[in-house]
Parts: C-alpha cells; sequence; structure tokens
C-alpha cells in the first residue's frame, strides 16, 4: 500500500503540477493531485491564500491556476524546507 | 580549571549571555528564512522560541555588563529578573507549540498571528502567573517548575517523533537537544533549591546549556546551508 503523503508533500505536487503546465483548469489539477475534492479545494484556498498560486480567467471565461513567485521559491527550496520541518519535527 | 572558571565567573557569565544571544540571533535569521519560504507555523513558532530565548540572553548580557561596569541600581536587578523570565518561560511554551500547534490549528486556517492569537495569549496569562509567584515566593521555583514541566512534554513528543521516523537523522539530535535541555533545567532547578547555588553545579549547567544550544545551532545550520 502507498505510504500517505505528508502535507508539505501534498503542496509540492500540486505546484510541481501547475509549474509543468504553466496555467492549468481546476478540473485538470484535481485529477493531478489525487486528492478528494474537499481536500483539494482546502489546499487550493491555503496556497491562495499565502500566495503562491493563482486564478484568473482567460478570454472565454474559464478559470486557470498559474504559479506566483512564492510558488516557484517554495519549489526551488523544497528540499531545504522539507528536511527542516521533518528533521525539527514542526 | 574549575578554581579559575569560579573565580572569573561574573565576567564568563557576561559572555556566556553574549555567546548564547548571538547563537539564537543566527538560528532566528536562518529559521525566519525558511519561514518565508514556506509560510509554515510551526517554523513560525520554532523562530519566535529562538527569538525569545535571544531577547532573555541579550537582558542578561546587557545588565551583566552594567552591574560588571560597577553600576548596580537594585531596582534593575528585579525588574531584569522578571523581563529575564518572562522570555525564557515563553520561548519554553513556543518550542512546545511548535511540536503540537498541528493538533491546534487547522493548517488550511492557521491563526493569523504568532505572538498574538488565542493558544499564546494562554501561554502569556501562565507566564506572567509563574512570575508573579516567583516575585512572592523570592526566587525561580515556579519558572523551574514550568520549565521542567513542558520540556519533559517536549522531550516526550520529540522521542515519539523520533520513533515514527527513524529516517530522519537530525530528530535523533532534536530527541538529545529536549532531552539535554530537560536536564539542565533540572539541575538547575537542583543547584538553586537544594543546593544553594553550588558554583560546581552552576557551571555545569551552563556548559550543559552551551551544548544544548549549540547543538540547535548545528541542526538548523546543517539544514539550512546551501
Amino acid at each position: 500500500m502507498a505510504r500517505k503523503r505528508e502535507r508539505l508533500e501534498v503542496i509540492r505536487d500540486i505546484l510541481r503540477v501547475i509549474q509543468e503546465k504553466r496555467e492549468i483548469k481546476p478540473t485538470r489539477l484535481l485529477y493531478s493531485s489525487n486528492l478528494s475534492p474537499q481536500m483539494f479545494k482546502d489546499y487550493v484556498s491555503e496556497l491562495k491564500k499565502k500566495g503562491f498560486i493563482q486564478d484568473f480567467e482567460d478570454k472565454k471565461g474559464k478559470k486557470f491556476f498559474k504559479l506566483n513567485k512564492k510558488g516557484f521559491d517554495f519549489l526551488q527550496e523544497y528540499k531545504m524546507i522539507e528536511n527542516f520541518v521533518e528533521n525539527f519535527g514542526l | 580549571m574549575y578554581e579559575w572558571l569560579i573565580e572569573n565567573k561574573e565576567l564568563l557569565k557576561l559572555f556566556y549571555g553574549l555567546f548564547i544571544g548571538i547563537i539564537c540571533l543566527i538560528i532566528v535569521l536562518r529559521s525566519d528564512k525558511i519561514f518565508r519560504l514556506s509560510l509554515h507555523q510551526g517554523v513560525r513558532y520554532f523562530r519566535n522560541a529562538f527569538l525569545f530565548f535571544g531577547i532573555a540572553f541579550a537582558v542578561r548580557y546587557f545588565v551583566g555588563f552594567i552591574i560588571y561596569q560597577g553600576y548596580v541600581p537594585a531596582e534593575i536587578f528585579s525588574y531584569s529578573k522578571m523581563v529575564f523570565e518572562f522570555f525564557i518561560i515563553m520561548a519554553g511554551f513556543f518550542i512546545f507549540y511548535s511540536l503540537i500547534w498541528k493538533q491546534v490549528e487547522r493548517s488550511s486556517e492557521p491563526f493569523f498571528s504568532s505572538i498574538l492569537n488565542p493558544c499564546i495569549l494562554i501561554f502569556y496569562l501562565m507566564t506572567i502567573i509563574f512570575i508573579t509567584l516567583d516575585s512572592i515566593w523570592g526566587g525561580y521555583t515556579a519558572m523551574f517548575f514550568s520549565q521542567i514541566f513542558l520540556f519533559t512534554f517536549a522531550a516526550g513528543i520529540s522521542f515519539t517523533k523520533f520513533l515514527e521516523k527513524r529516517r530522519r537523522k537530525f530528530l535523533k539530535f532534536y530527541f538529545t537537544a529536549m532531552a539535554l535541555t530537560l536536564i539542565a533545567w533540572t539541575i538547575n532547578a537542583l543547584a538553586v533549591l537544594l543546593f544553594r547555588l553550588n558554583d560546581g553545579i552552576i557551571i555545569n549547567t551552563y556548559i550543559l546549556n552551551l551544548i544544548v544550544f549549540l547543538l540547535f545551532l548545528y541542526g538548523v545550520m546543517d539544514i539550512t546551508r546551501k
């Protein structure tokens, strides 16, 4: 059985998917994140609140997510953040 | 060696305060960098803990410096004692809370402020009660017992986390640091309450404290170095 992902790993995975696609629709991101709709909603709202991602609408009025600078920085330093949080049991 | 240490006790205390203050400053700067990148509440409380430890030792250094210069107004003693006690006890609460915050706050909706929120306000209140008790009793009894109690739990929690994730090498050091802090507080309490400030015991406590802070510093530097 697969190990349950840590919170930081889930955040990393969501941000990575957005980074790879540059812009992504909410439903696609939900499928890629492997989360329940409620969990997905919680994570996305947390990431938006923290300024890691933002949503926008294209000309047709369709909603997309894209990464902000904070999100890029998080991915760049992910290993260090993960080590810090895990090693100090935070 | 001990004789020399005891002879130069006051001067050494001064450097001890300054040295631990500098260690705390480095830890605060490094952990603040991690917090700004991750906006992780646990990192935030960990940073606050060392900020409060740092302020406590900085206060101790400056008051020690004034005393060393020969200027000793009596009221400085009582006020600085209270300020030192306040920051030391709060630092202990922050360390403890950094380990349990997930059980209290929701990750998706953490408290807006890490210095003023309902949980931390309870800690402030408890700290003020401990300081008041110590002022009435004329010592550090309440502070010692609060810290022994807190670090018993903190050491227990970090040991459980170490057992859960043995692959994390620093969790072992972290548990060791917590256990050493608990031992240092216990010896300190015994030295003051039972052995009437025995110089030998006090010096050993200082050395133990220094080792603990160096352990924390080592961990933070090791993880945050590029």
